[in-house]
């Protein structure tokens, strides 16, 4: 059987959805229900797309967030603990929706498939590299720093010790060194590869918008609508 | 004919530098959570810190509009990660008049750069401006999403209408400071190693 595969541009739409939800938010019944949907599709489509160990632990953990946030906090919580855990939670029951729905979309498409997406969406050649670049770039920061966080704590240099300035000094400046060796090699490989040339851009994998594009769309912005709407109506 | 067309090498660098500076700013803001002074503090702490991988990012630059992208690509991701759209167009403006006062020392004028970068470094002030235009939304909304009253009366009472332009201006005076630090960093560590 064939995986399902969305279209690149019905993920952006998911995510842009998503981004419209998550900044209000939800008062009534009728918009935590929308608010659940909204995160269960992407976590539902992880597992169609075989990330089960991913799709497990957002679910986990914005449950775990959910709960405590509704049931255990309130106005009148205060002090540094319960501070730190009503940040927390915020933190994940507020923008995990959107987080989980980027995750999925940066972890399944293509930069192929992504960039012949904003070809047909016109969107301007220098938005859509720099954004590729962006978004394929979050991951090799993570791995460079983890390396060079091994690097300094072979040699000793540990995060507690010392002033603020050298921490930020000894792992700021040597991922900066990375990334800009990694960039440079990144624009011969994709210069060669024919990047930039002045010529319409072709792809092997034609992207189009199936019927399963169109009804997630059409779910998306009939929730976003919904859940709009029924702010205002109280 | 003099070559002023953005290249592909010139767009993989943006999105680098856009990479970096959002870690670093994301990095800094999940302390946020902790107490409101730190929101307050992000006007002055994210523009000197994002200052060193700017600085780096300013001696690349050499044409015009990769400031522009720049900041179209922040509005992006501040849209994104939940900041709201109120604060875009504020973003984008600022990009492109960091990239004009760039341009016009030529991106090689160290006085222009720093004063570009503290134009450009507004875009931290824009983040608060959803806090000012929609204020009792945002409260309500924050206590309902557990913050506690305490944090929200601080919060609001630091940043309200009267506050918002000191915000913006302390981004400003800090991204100036910022340049300075960022500069000294470049110049300490990759001027010798050749790269910048």
């Amino acid at each position: 059987m064939r995986k399902l595969e969305l279209d690149p541009r019905t993920k952006l739409f998911m995510i842009f959805a998503i981004s419209l939800i998550v900044m209000v938010n939800a008062y009534t019944p009728l918009q935590m229900v929308i608010r659940i949907i909204v995160t269960a599709i992407p976590i539902l489509l992880m597992t169609l797309e075989g990330k089960y160990a991913a799709a497990i632990r957002f679910a986990v953990l914005y449950a775990a967030a959910f709960i405590l946030q509704n049931y255990y906090l309130s106005a009148g919580s205060s002090g540094l603990l319960s501070a730190l855990i009503t940040g927390y939670c915020g933190i994940v029951a507020q923008f995990m929706p959107a987080m989980i729905t980027a995750w999925y979309a940066i972890r399944t498409t293509k930069i192929n498939d992504f960039m012949s997406a904003m070809q047909k969406m016109h969107v301007p050649d220098g938005v859509s590299i720099s954004l590729a670049v962006v978004m394929r770039f979050f991951p090799t920061i993570k791995e460079e720093y983890e390396s060079i966080n091994d690097a300094m704590r072979m040699r000793g240099i540990s995060m507690g010790g010392g002033k603020v300035t050298k921490m930020i000094e000894y792992r700021l400046i040597p991922v900066m060194f990375s990334c800009v060796n990694i960039g440079d090699e990144l624009s011969a490989a994709a210069v060669t590869r024919g990047l930039g040339a002045p010529i319409k851009r072709t792809s092997a994998n034609e992207i189009k918008l199936r019927a399963i594009d169109y009804t997630t769309m059409v779910v998306f912005a009939v929730s976003t609508v919904l859940f709009m709407a029924a702010k205002n109506i109280g | 004919m003099k070559e002023n067309k953005l290249k592909a090498k010139d767009f993989i660098t943006i999105g680098i530098f856009t990479a970096l500076v959002f870690v670093v700013e994301f990095a800094y803001m999940m302390l946020g959570f902790i107490h409101p002074y730190v929101i307050l503090s992000y006007a002055a702490a994210i523009p000197v810190l994002c200052a060193i991988p700017m600085m780096l990012f300013y001696t690349k630059i050499e044409k015009f509009g990769m400031l522009t992208i720049m900041s179209v690509l922040i509005a992006i991701i501040m849209f994104v990660t939940g900041m709201g759209w109120i604060g875009a167009p504020l973003i984008i403006a600022v990009g492109v008049i960091a990239d004009l006062i760039a341009k016009k020392g030529g991106y090689k004028s160290f006085k222009s750069t720093v004063i570009s970068h503290g134009v450009f470094s507004i875009w931290v002030g824009a983040n608060y401006i959803p806090l000012v235009v929609t204020a009792d939304d945002y409260r309500k909304d924050m206590v309902d999403a557990g913050f506690s009253d305490d944090y929200c009366n601080i919060l609001f009472k630091a940043v309200n209408g009267k506050t918002i332009a000191l915000i913006l201006l302390c981004c400003f005076i800090f991204g100036v400071i910022g340049a300075f630090v960022g500069k000294a960093v470049v110049r300490k560590h990759f001027e010798k190693a050749g790269i910048a």
